[in-house]
Formats: C-alpha cells, sequence, structure tokens
C-alpha cells in the first residue's frame, strides 16, 4: 500500500475549480472572443449597409474564405509543431497553374471532361505534396530553420508558376469547372465550399482528437521530450508539412474552380493571410497549443471583415490597415492580463 | 577488465563495456564499464563534465556511442533510437526536460503510447483520453506520488508536481531498467524524501535503477552502490557503505 502522499497532492485539491471559475474561464476562451468580435462585426456592418446581412453576402465570403481557411488550417498544425510554412501562398498558385495547364491540355486532346478535372487535381495534390515533402526533408534532415527553409520553397514555386506559364493567366477550362465552382445549393453553398468545410471538419477531428494531432503539440511544447518518448519526430515534421502543402494546393484548386484559371500570380501573399488567420485564432508562434476553431473563426473575421469594408464603401487601400488592426486588437484581447515577457502572446 | 570479471558483468540486468564517445576533439567518454542489476540502485555521481550526461544519453539510447557494447539480460543490444531502448523495458528522467508543459499530465505519462479508442475510430488514431486520464491518475498513485488532476495542463502545475509528474511516468512504464536524472532537483527536502521513496519501492519492485544526483547525501542514502566519473573515466565503483561523504568528494574531485 503506498501512502498518499503529501502536499502535493492537498495543493491540488485546492485547485478544485468552483464554479464560477469555470464559466470565467469559459468567457475567457478565444474561440468565445472571437466569436463575440465576429457577431459584433456582422452587426456594425449590417447597420450600416442592410446587403451586408444576407445570403449573397454570405455566400461571397464563403468564397473567399474557403482558400485562406485551407491554408490556414496547415499553418495551425505546422505552427503548433513550433514551425511555419511560408510557402503557402506560393503552393496555391503552382498547384492552380498545374492543374489549369493539365486540364487545358487533355481537353484539347479530346478527353472527356470529368476524367481532365480529376486528372488536374490530382496532378494539383502531386505539386502541393511535393512542396511539402520537399519542406519537411529539408527542416528534417537537411536541418534548415522552418523559416528559411519554406521561404526557399515559397521562391522555387513562385518563380515555378511563373516558368511554366510563361507569366500569363492560363484560360480554357471546360464548362464543367465553372459549373462546379459556381453552383450554389441553398443559396450559398457550392460543391467545393461543402468539400472545404468537410475537409476542416476532419482536421479539426483529427488535430484535436487523434495521436497524430496530440503528437503534433508535443513536438512545438517539447521537442526533446517527444523524442524521447520514443515519437519519431523527423518523420513527423515531414507529415505536417505535406499536410499543409497538399491543403494549399486544393485552395488552389477550389480558385482555380471558382474563376475557371489560373493565374501564376494568384495566391501572392497567400502565406500572410494565412499566418493572420491562424494568429487572430490564438495559435501562438511558440507552438504547443491553439485550436483549428480559433483559426476557423480567425479566416472568417478576416475574409468578413474585407467584404464588409467593400460593402460599406471603404476604399481597398485601407484593407491591409484594418487587417493588421485586428490582428493587434485580436491578439492583444486574448493575451490581456495573462502576464509573461514583453510579445510573449 | 579480465575475463572473469566481464562474465560478471554481462550477468546483470544493464551492461556498458568499453564505451567511448568523443564529440570532435573532447572525449567525452574513454573506455567505460557500467552496470546495474535487477533489484540495485547504483548512483552515477561525478562533476560537471564527468560524461555523466554522455553516459546516460547511451543508457537510453539517445547518444549512440563511438565504440563499445551494450548488454541487456546478457544479450548485446544496440539502440538507434530512444524508442528502441523504451521497447526494451528502459525508461529515463531526463534533467528538466522529459516534459511537454502545454500537454495534459495523462497525455504526458500516455506520451508516445497513448490508448486509442476501440473499433472503427481507433483505427483513424482517435484518443480515448478519459481511459488514460482515469489509468495516469492510477498509476501515478500507485507509485505513491501525489496525483495532480490528470486533465491539468502541465504548465499550471508546480515544480513539485511536476517533477512528480516526469517520475511518475518513468516508474509506471519501466519494465527493467530506470534511469532518472538529477530526479530531486528544484525539490524540498520533504518532496526528495518522496522521491528517495519512490526509488527504493522501484527496487523492492525488481527494476534496475540508476540515479544521478549532485546531492551527495541523497545518493549515500538511497544507493547500493555508486560509481564515480571523472574526465570521461571511471574512478571508482564500489559499495555504497564503503564512502562516505568525504571519501565520496574526494573520489568525484580527485583532490587529496
Amino acid at each position: 500500500m503506498t501512502k498518499p502522499t503529501s502536499d502535493l497532492l492537498l495543493q491540488s485539491r485546492r485547485e478544485v475549480e468552483t464554479r464560477k471559475q469555470r464559466i470565467a474561464s469559459f468567457v475567457l476562451r478565444q474561440d468565445f472572443i472571437l466569436f463575440i468580435i465576429f457577431i459584433v462585426m456582422v452587426g456594425v456592418f449590417s447597420a450600416i449597409n442592410p446587403r451586408f446581412f444576407s445570403v449573397a453576402a454570405a455566400a461571397n465570403i464563403l468564397q473567399d474564405f474557403s482558400p485562406v481557411v485551407l491554408m490556414a488550417t496547415g499553418q495551425t498544425f505546422v505552427i503548433a509543431s513550433r514551425g511555419i510554412d511560408l510557402s503557402v501562398g506560393s503552393t496555391l498558385g503552382l498547384s492552380g497553374v498545374t492543374m489549369a495547364l493539365v486540364i487545358r491540355t487533355l481537353n484539347a486532346a479530346g478527353l472527356n471532361p470529368i476524367a481532365t478535372i480529376v486528372l488536374g487535381l490530382a496532378a494539383a495534390l502531386v505539386v502541393g505534396g511535393l512542396i511539402g515533402l520537399a519542406n519537411g526533408l529539408l527542416i528534417s534532415y537537411v536541418r534548415i530553420v522552418p523559416f528559411v527553409a519554406t521561404l526557399a520553397t515559397m521562391g522555387a514555386a513562385a518563380g515555378t508558376s511563373l516558368v511554366i506559364t510563361g507569366g500569363v493567366q492560363i484560360a480554357g477550362a471546360p464548362r464543367a469547372v465553372i459549373l462546379i465552382g459556381n453552383v450554389s445549393y441553398f443559396g450559398m453553398l457550392t460543391a467545393p465550399v461543402i468539400v472545404v468545410l468537410f475537409i476542416l471538419f476532419i482536421a479539426w477531428a483529427s488535430l484535436s482528437r487523434t495521436r497524430f494531432g496530440r503528437w503534433t503539440y508535443a513536438i512545438g511544447s517539447n521537442l526533446f521530450a517527444a523524442r524521447a518518448a520514443g515519437i519519431n519526430v523527423e518523420k513527423h515534421l515531414v507529415k505536417l508539412y505535406m499536410l499543409s502543402g497538399i491543403l494549399s494546393a486544393l485552395a488552389g484548386a477550389f480558385v482555380y474552380f471558382r474563376l475557371g484559371s489560373g493565374s501564376p500570380l494568384s495566391g501572392r501573399g497567400g502565406e500572410l493571410s494565412a499566418i493572420a488567420a491562424a494568429v487572430i485564432g490564438g495559435i501562438s508562434l511558440q507552438g504547443g497549443v491553439g485550436r483549428l476553431t480559433g483559426a476557423t473563426l480567425g479566416a472568417l473575421i478576416t475574409t468578413a471583415v474585407l467584404s464588409g469594408l467593400i460593402l460599406i464603401g471603404v476604399a481597398p487601400n485601407w484593407q491591409q490597415i484594418v487587417v493588421a488592426m485586428l490582428i493587434a486588437v485580436a491578439v492583444g484581447v486574448q493575451g490581456f492580463g495573462r502576464g509573461g515577457r514583453p510579445g510573449e502572446q | 577488465m579480465n575475463q572473469k570479471d566481464v562474465a560478471k558483468n554481462r550477468r546483470r540486468l544493464y551492461a556498458v563495456e568499453s564505451i567511448s564517445k568523443r564529440y570532435g576533439n573532447v572525449v567525452a567518454l574513454e573506455d567505460v564499464d557500467f552496470s546495474v542489476a535487477a533489484g540495485e540502485v547504483v548512483g552515477l555521481v561525478g562533476d560537471n563534465g564527468a560524461g555523466k550526461s554522455t553516459l546516460v544519453g547511451i543508457l537510453s539510447g539517445v547518444h549512440m556511442p563511438d565504440s563499445g557494447y551494450i548488454f541487456l539480460n546478457g544479450e548485446e543490444r544496440h539502440w538507434s533510437s530512444p524508442h528502441d531502448a523504451l521497447e526494451a523495458g528502459i525508461e529515463t528522467l531526463y534533467q528538466d526536460s522529459g516534459i511537454a508543459l502545454d500537454l495534459t499530465v495523462a497525455a504526458n505519462v500516455f506520451l508516445g503510447r497513448e490508448i486509442l479508442k476501440k473499433g472503427f475510430l481507433g483505427l483513424f488514431g482517435f484518443l480515448a483520453n478519459r481511459e488514460m486520464q482515469e489509468h495516469a491518475r492510477k498509476e501515478l498513485e500507485r507509485v505513491g506520488i501525489a496525483a495532480p488532476p490528470a486533465n491539468r495542463p502541465v504548465s499550471k502545475l508546480s515544480g513539485g508536481q511536476r517533477q512528480a509528474v516526469a517520475i511518475g511516468r518513468a516508474v509506471a512504464w519501466a519494465k527493467k531498467v530506470i534511469i532518472l536524472d538529477e530526479p530531486t532537483n528544484h525539490l524540498g527536502a520533504r518532496q526528495s524524501a518522496e522521491v528517495l521513496d519512490v526509488i527504493r519501492q522501484a527496487r523492492d519492485r525488481g527494476l534496475a535503477v540508476v540515479f544521478i544526483s549532485h546531492t551527495l547525501p541523497h545518493v549515500l542514502d538511497v544507493t547500493d552502490r555508486i560509481v564515480v566519473l571523472r574526465l570521461g573515466e571511471i574512478v571508482a565503483d564500489q559499495a555504497t557503505s564503503t564512502f562516505t561523504h568525504e571519501t565520496l568528494l574526494k573520489a568525484i574531485t580527485g583532490l587529496r
């Protein structure tokens, strides 16, 4: 019989939370704060321009939101492991033009439109997976820090997009592409948007409920402890960057379905939107923490605010400034009263 | 070592022989023999830079020796990662760095060995969190360590509680050998006494225990045998009863 030891136990008993504390901690939870910010924002925009509170506006926001949230999802996994992926925007661009080129070529060869779309999508996913694989190998085995490794692949992917397209937009999509990307159900959900929402759910379950997610947080929290616990850290990181690459490729495919063309310039700056969404969502660059619900709300808020600003007549040039302020406010509110060293949120 | 010694060494549960390790031009370990038997507590002491951490790393599979042999149950083994050593029943508590602060107590206890849900969801790697919390609480209580709430992030715990989690994790999983690197660091007198009790219990359960510490009274109190490292070489390997605080200190520093 072991004795029920010590002051440690007494301390833990004292720490049993009261109901009041539980409510307080729920109210202070990042997701809840973000949700309130979102509701207030919708209220303000709708009051100024009632058209903001419409199915059509919601449909538009969902179209803008989807590619951003796909990249932000990959980013959340990567940042939770204490990494960063700067290549997501360029990956969106390269996979989009790859898809456009494959579909245009096969279409010109007289292949069935659905078959060309399937092959084009597969090509896009392979491109995203390969960029992610390159990132993962550079980080895990060549031991380049994530910021630099993904900066390199970001440049390589953006350059490749320009080379293979000659710098011009690739059109020539079969009509089926436009239909898939723009016919909506219930007034606001296109097929790709439905797929994105489904992917989000899978990703959320994977990060918060599975061993894969648990190991991701463990690596971000304490690399040494994760390795000592027998986790193959290198292999896991490769998987994470491949996941981010594939999600960015899906974002590229999404944009292609929506526009019916692939531009070598699309996705430029996408990494910043993705990181902004994740950071607004309470994902700490220190790694080890952060929920996908936060990043999703972050992506929703940033895309909704851009739509809203247009609808209330703010000049597009102001948009970046507003997003910047959003980052400062959202992150500041979440960190308020939490203590710690300066700049540690 | 003569042949007889070698044979004796191999009868011990866990042994390394003729281990050398260099980092560039720096010799961390030179021709080191070290062993521990089942039901024995061996103290590993030495000044900073004596090679203790390197030897711990080799015993736990973190480092690979440049030359030398590793024997478990008399069979030669090679560890290419900590995972190999864990699989073989060797648990290690690393000084200060063994736990992930952002994860809960239960997640830390089960890190790398998570229990998955039964059936369909388990195939996709879904975690059985409630089950792990329950087991973690029981395991920590079983090893005699006061259990902080299993669903609480370790970052919210006091230093003593964090250490309790790390020790509890190592003791709970150890099947053959347990290596404790400075387990009484940052602990008060009373908590240290608890940890020493945990070590005695582990020994009584038949585990081979390696205890690394700078706190010589703890070493003299709990160990059966003490191995002294100095500048990468073993300078003493004797029963604890043959040492006094003064002679042990002299062996460590090499001063007369």
